[in-house]
Formats: C-alpha cells, structure tokens, sequence
C-alpha cells in the first residue's frame, strides 16, 4: 500500500471551452504524490498549475466547460469519468484544500465556527456539538491562540495570517488524506509567509498526509517539498527531487527561473534577470517546444516536435530537453 | 445600537419637519379655494359673502405661518383637525383607515417576499436554463404591467370568470387576496431579480469554491453560503419597495372599495381636504421613515461587518 501513490496522475490534460474560446492549460502532465510527501508544483501565472489540480476535483467555475483526458487517481480510484456527485463525495474528507487569498476565501458573514464545524459535521457525521468540539480542537492545532472565542468572530475580524489559519483548519476538518494547497503564502504578509509555510509543513508531517503545493516561489519549495514539478506553458518541463532540481538545474527554463531569484550580492539598482520574451497564449496548439523562442539553447530541430520528458544524466530527474539532455550524454 | 437608534430618530424627527412643511405650502399653494366647495356642499350659492364667512370660520384668513404653527401644534399632540368636507374628527377616521392600509401593505409585503424569493431561487438553481428564462420572464412582465390594470385582470379573472373571490370590500382574509395580491406584482418582480442577481453574484465569489471544496452540494451551498450573503441588500430592496405601497394603496383601495389611507388621500386631494390630505402625507411619511428604520436595523442584524461599526 505504502509503494502506491496516494495520487498519480498520469498524461492529464485539459481542455477548458468557455462560450467564446478554447484553451488547453494542461497538456500531457505527469506526477505522483506518496503519502506523507509534499510534491511542489512551479511555474509562472497561466502555466497551468492551478487548474491542473483543481479541474479533475471538479473545482471549476460556473460556465467552462472542462474535458479531462488521460488517468487521474486518487487512492487507486480513478476520478476522470467519475459522475460529479461521486466527485463531491471526495471534496473535503479525502481532498483538503486550501486556497491563495484567505480575505475573500471565507464566507463573511458566517461565523468561523460554523466554517469549520460545517466540515466535521458533513464528513466524519458528527452531532453539530461533538463538531464544535471538534473545531475547538483544530483551531487550537493550527495554533491559534484564544480558540474558543475565534470561532464565535467573523473572518473581518482576523488578520490575514489568522484568516488562513482558519482556511488550513477547515480544509483539515474533514480528515483529508492529500491537501492540494494554491499559493497558500502568496497573498500574505512576508513575515506571516514562513509561519504558514512552518505551520503546513508541521501538521503534513504530524497527519502524514500528502500535500500538493502549488506556488511560484523558489523559497517555499526548498523549505517544504520533497520533489518538484516545474511547468511551462501548460507543459512539465523538469520534474525531480527537490535537493536535486534546485542544485543543478537542467532545462533551461528551470535554470531561468531560479536565476531570476535576487541575490543577496546584486549591486543595488541592478536589473532583474527574467527570461526574455513572453510564455506563449495557450489558445494556439504548440507544435514544437514552447520555450523554444525564448531559450538560449534552443536549435532549429527545437521547433519541430514537442520534447518528451526523459530521464537525464541523474535518473531522478526528467527533462524535457533534448538539446540538454544530449549534451549530458555526449559529456 | 441604542446610539444608532437615537441618532436615527433625531434624523427622522428632522426629516419630518421638514416634509411638513413642504407638504403646506404645496397643499396652499394648490389652486382652487376650499370654502367655496364647502359653501356649496351647504347647499348655498357661494356668494363672496358667505365665502368669506367660510373661511373665517374654518381659520382660512389667517395668515399662512400662523395657520401652519396652528395645525403642526395639534398634530404633535395626535389631533389632526376637523375633515373641511365631512366635519368629522381625522385623527378618529385615520385609525380606522390605518388598520386596512396597515393589513393591505404587510400582507403584500409578506407576499411580494415569498413570491421573489421562489422566483429568484428558482432562476438561481438553474441559471440561463428555462426556470431562469421563466423566471425572468414573470419580472419583466409584473414590472412593466401596471397596478391598476393587474387589480382590472385580477378582477376579472378571480371574480367573474371563475368566481372566487369577491372583487371589493374589506371583509375578512378572502376579501384581501386580490388586493394584496395586486399590489405585490411589481414589488415581487422587482425583488425576485435582486435575489437572482444577488445570488449569481454570491455564487461566483471566492468563499463559493471554498464551500465546493468542502464537498457542499448546490442546494447547501445556495442556502448556508449564498443566501446569507444576499439577506442585507434584499432586506434593503424590500424596504423601499414596502415604503413605495403606500403610493400604489393610493390606486388600489378605490379600485377594490377599501376605506384605507390612501382612498382617504384621494378624497382629500378632490375636495382640497387641507386637514385630511395633510395627515395623510404625514402618515406616509412616518411610515415611510419607520420602514427605513426598521431596514437599517435588520441590515445591522444580518451583515456583522456593519453590525461591528455601530456596537
């Protein structure tokens, strides 16, 4: 049971049709989540990331229509083709979530009680007592001082950094075995940033669950996963050990994105080293390797098909570069 | 909440005093003179001899201001004046008069509320589908018909084709249903898209997927996340909508015979009644400035965001 992946995903991808466009976000990506392991997934805003995680949990908006292609499993279960009521059912007791912006992620004019209560109740069919108990003792978990009269306050009420206490706390109410965290830092406060982060990464560890955690920030990577997915314009481009991507990067997108992190010895006023050009619409299908035109490396055969993700030199670690992944061998 | 009470009050007691004012000059300044209606209701021929008795003995050739300060003196204590056309007490003839007015506007509003929110929920649950389309539809029907002709149909349909339910008089619950039916056609249309908008707008809001996430289903999610969300704006719809009643009582009354407020209004105007048409706005007024207050206070119960500013 511990060799299977809580969640493995395999050759998903996503089509999303609104009433006036097309776009495929997620075209051909793999991953798999152990239990107790945290997999971090990077890339730049529109790569794909979120929805990625969010469609085959049917956690999209009113109006897109959503086309699941490839395997998607949760505990051995396969969710694509699963009916939407099935799909509910998972949402909340297996499948914790938690989102980028805790301002607007809680209902304000409920109490935070309720909330949290409203989960133990659904899920592990608790008396509405025993599940304020229980919320009693989660919001304690997630470190929050003076419990039992946060739970009678408004969201208004709590700072941002307490807000996303609470949205950890009801994504926790259910028991889920993997929590699928958005950009659970990305709206706070810097300082309150590491305190969250330490706070996830201290009750993934004590629950042993596994964690997705999507984000875009080198920093929380190295401090909380275990491996990484780097995406690029809807594709994977690097996957790997954490310890091991960001050591020594392979594809040059990967490379790119952690040589834009500022460095502590820039000379002030300094520019930023971002990648030239822009990531490529994701209307227009991509014949070729999408970072192709802004990449140092490329060679004209980079525009012809799209690059499998292979092993490289490191068997850990896939890359979808040829032209790196040639090099490696040839050295 | 005793302070935003009192503060209201205050307000309201302003605002009061000033519509009275408003509401004498422009009842003086109408034209037409009331004591020669009175002098020919006597049956006399209104030579400008006998008008001028008239109007001494009604207080007519006061001056203006003193006429005015004579009046609002009487009416803070609760008397009205005589009727000019009926010689009778108005304070007596407007509490009978408010029970009907009273029974008219709270049985539509009860009405007005349960219809707008059936629709709206309605439209909600099945957005662009044809409930929503249905749903629609019946707005933009109740809101363009006109009052008195939904009280014509509502006539002829209910009392003479199918013969259920008498067309006027004040009679007991069965007499009621047509009037309050009437009058909640347009408040119900209006209403029902605030709720359908409302709840679109609180469905696509953020804390919407949260509720998703936790595995809520649609019909939980409308009622425990949306519809709290919606409470303080329809609460605030549905008080401007009640306050404007008063104003369609005014053409529903007659048409269903009801001896309420607003019939007593429009005798008023007819006869340039100063007395009556005078207590009337009064009365409208009030009520109209209780409902706001009474809204703003239900805001302040279910939106504690507000709530947190005022305690």
């Amino acid at each position: 049971m511990h060799d299977q992946p809580l969640l493995d995903v395999s050759n998903l991808t996503v089509n999303l049709l609104t009433a006036k466009s097309a776009v495929c976000p997620v075209d051909g990506v793999s991953y798999s989540v152990r239990q107790g392991e945290c997999l971090a997934i990077v890339g730049e805003s529109g790569s794909g990331k979120t929805v990625m995680n969010f469609a085959p949990l049917g956690l999209m908006p009113t109006g897109v229509t959503t086309m699941l292609s490839g395997s998607v499993k949760l505990e051995g279960r396969e969710l694509i083709g699963l009916p939407e009521t099935e799909i509910q059912k998972l949402r909340g007791k297996s499948v914790g979530f938690i989102f980028q912006d805790p301002m607007s992620a809680l209902n304000p004019v409920r109490r935070i009680g309720r909330q949290i209560a409203e989960m133990a109740e659904l899920h592990l069919n608790l008396t509405p007592r025993a599940a304020e108990a229980r919320a009693l003792e989660l919001v304690k978990l997630v470190g929050i001082s003076d419990p039992a009269a946060r739970l009678r306050q408004y969201p208004h009420e709590l700072s941002g950094g307490l807000r996303q206490r609470i949205v950890i706390a009801i994504a926790l109410a259910g028991e889920p075995k993997l929590l699928i965290a958005d950009e659970p830092t990305t709206a706070l406060d810097v300082t309150v940033q590491a305190q969250i982060l330490r706070l996830l990464k201290d009750v993934q560890r004590r629950l042993n669950m596994a964690m997705v955690l999507i984000t875009h920030d080198m920093g929380v990577v190295a401090g909380a996963a275990d491996n990484i997915v780097v995406m690029y314009a809807a594709r994977a481009a690097e996957c790997g050990p954490v310890d091991k991507v960001l050591v020594s990067p392979r594809h040059p997108y990967t490379r790119g994105l952690i040589n834009a992190i500022p460095r502590r010895e820039d000379p002030i006023g300094s520019e930023f080293r971002g990648l030239p050009g822009i990531p490529p619409t994701l209307g227009a299908p991509i014949r070729g390797c999408a970072l192709a035109p802004r990449c140092e490396l490329a060679v004209p055969a980079c525009g012809n098909s799209r690059p499998p993700l292979v092993r490289s030199d490191d068997s850990a670690v896939l890359v979808a570069c040829p032209v790196v992944n040639q090099g490696k061998a040839a050295a | 909440m005793i302070h935003f009470i009192s503060k209201r009050l205050k307000h309201s007691l302003i605002l009061l005093f000033m519509a009275s004012v408003v509401c004498f000059t422009l009842v003086v300044s109408a034209p037409g003179n009331v004591a020669v209606l009175i002098a020919e209701l006597r049956g006399a021929v209104a030579t400008p001899g006998y008008v001028e008795q008239v109007e001494e003995e009604i207080g007519l050739n006061k001056p203006l201001l003193m006429r005015y300060v004579d009046w609002l003196g009487d009416a803070v204590r609760g008397d009205f004046g005589i009727s000019y056309r009926t010689g009778q007490d108005v304070s007596a003839d407007l509490a009978n008069r408010m029970l009907v007015t009273g029974t008219l506007i709270a049985g539509s509003a009860v009405i007005a509320t349960l219809i707008s929110l059936a629709l709206g929920f309605l439209g909600a649950f099945w957005p662009y589908k044809l409930p929503d389309r249905v749903s629609r539809g019946l707005a933009l029907l109740g809101a363009s018909t006109p009052t008195f002709f939904v009280g014509a149909l509502m006539i002829y349909a209910f009392s003479v084709t199918f013969q259920l339910l008498p067309s006027f008089g004040f009679a007991g619950p069965k007499s009621w249903i047509l009037p309050w039916l009437t009058i909640a056609v347009l408040p119900a249309a209006v209403l029902s898209r605030v709720v359908r908008v409302g709840l679109e707008e609180a469905m696509t809001s953020p804390f919407v997927l949260t509720a998703k996430s936790k595995g809520l289903g649609r019909t939980a999610i409308l009622f425990r996340e949306a519809l709290p969300n919606i409470t303080p704006i329809f609460v605030n719809a549905l008080g401007t909508q009640v306050g404007l009643m008063t104003a369609t009582a005014i053409i529903v009354e007659p048409l269903f015979a009801w001896q309420g407020v607003g019939d007593y209004f429009l005798a008023g105007v007819r006869f340039r009644d100063f007395m009556v048409v005078q207590a009337c706005l009064l009365i409208f007024l009030t009520f109209f400035i209780v409902v706001n207050l009474v809204v703003d206070l239900a805001v302040l119960m279910t939106d504690p965001r507000i709530r947190r500013q005022w305690s």
